[in-house]
């Protein structure tokens, strides 16, 4: 969906104000229980930022998928191992922590200077002119489900096989 | 632009992930930083995806089978935790030394 500026510019500035302080609470909280929940508001404003991106289909499926199942899965496992280890889980500084937030912080850096430098205007010219003028009169679903049954076909059964195998996997290790 | 915003946002969860992942010392909140660095990267296929692909949408695509193959690793990852807990009763990873002795 094509929103007028500002009120895209207030949508992605409030949801990227909240996405970064619920990442860095996830990080940061001492108790796992308040981090998890923490991991789920991340993934339910990142299902909202796909919204007006226009890919509607990726933002219901990363709300079913990760805030469904994920989120709900890794709450049941923090829930189940919670012992008094976490109680006195105390937040030690030490110089490893030290080093690696240097580390992140440089390559931040690196990636915020090297974004603004790219010429995506190029880029977004040349992809333009080589597409293939059609009208577009079905949706993206539609268009999704095409792709993933003709180009992208033995990439979704090899998916399928991959999560059938994970399953037997999750079930034979965790039931022994 | 606004598309760039975009992308410093993902870089922020990036890095935002990738500490938490170096500097956690349970193996449940590794999991989640990991999370958080595969959303990032779903997070600049789908802008890509709309940016510049909007007829053929490829990284819709892609960015699916990112959350097929996320969901498959967490709950493996998930099982292995429980198993090591089962084991150990504890879920610290630097005493997570199975394959030590």
């Amino acid at each position: 969906m094509d929103l007028p500026g500002p009120i895209h510019y207030i949508l992605v500035a409030l949801l990227g104000s909240v996405l970064i302080l619920g990442g860095l609470g996830v990080v940061l909280l001492t108790n796992p229980i308040y981090s998890a929940f923490s991991l789920g508001l991340v993934l339910v404003c990142i299902s909202l930022f796909y919204i007006p991106s226009n890919s509607f289909f990726v933002a219901a499926a990363q709300l079913l998928i990760y805030v469904g199942a994920v989120n709900v899965l890794i709450i049941f496992a923090v829930m189940f191992m919670n012992g008094s280890e976490y109680s006195n889980d105390s937040y030690f500084w030490t110089i490893g922590d030290g080093v690696t937030s240097l580390i992140c912080t440089s390559i931040l850096f690196s990636l915020i200077t090297t974004i603004p430098d790219t010429s995506w205007y190029g880029i977004i010219w040349t992809t333009r002119s080589n597409q293939i003028i059609e009208q577009d009169l079905i949706s993206n679903v539609q268009q999704i489900g095409i792709h993933l049954s003709t180009d992208f076909y033995l990439p979704f059964e090899l998916i399928s096989i991959i999560l059938l195998v994970s399953l037997i996997g999750a079930i034979t290790m965790a039931r022994q | 632009m606004m598309f760039e915003h975009v992308l410093f946002l993902s870089v922020c969860l990036f890095s935002i992930g990738l500490y938490g992942l170096i500097t956690s010392r349970n193996m449940v909140r590794a999991l989640m930083c990991l999370e958080l660095i595969l959303n990032s990267v779903n997070i600049n296929l789908v802008t890509f995806s709309d940016i510049f692909d909007s007829r053929q949408l490829k990284g819709n695509i892609f960015s699916i089978f990112i959350i097929a193959v996320a969901a498959a690793e967490a709950a493996i990852g998930l099982a292995i935790v429980s198993s090591i807990h089962r084991n150990r009763k504890s879920t610290r990873i630097n005493q997570s030394n199975l394959l030590n002795n």
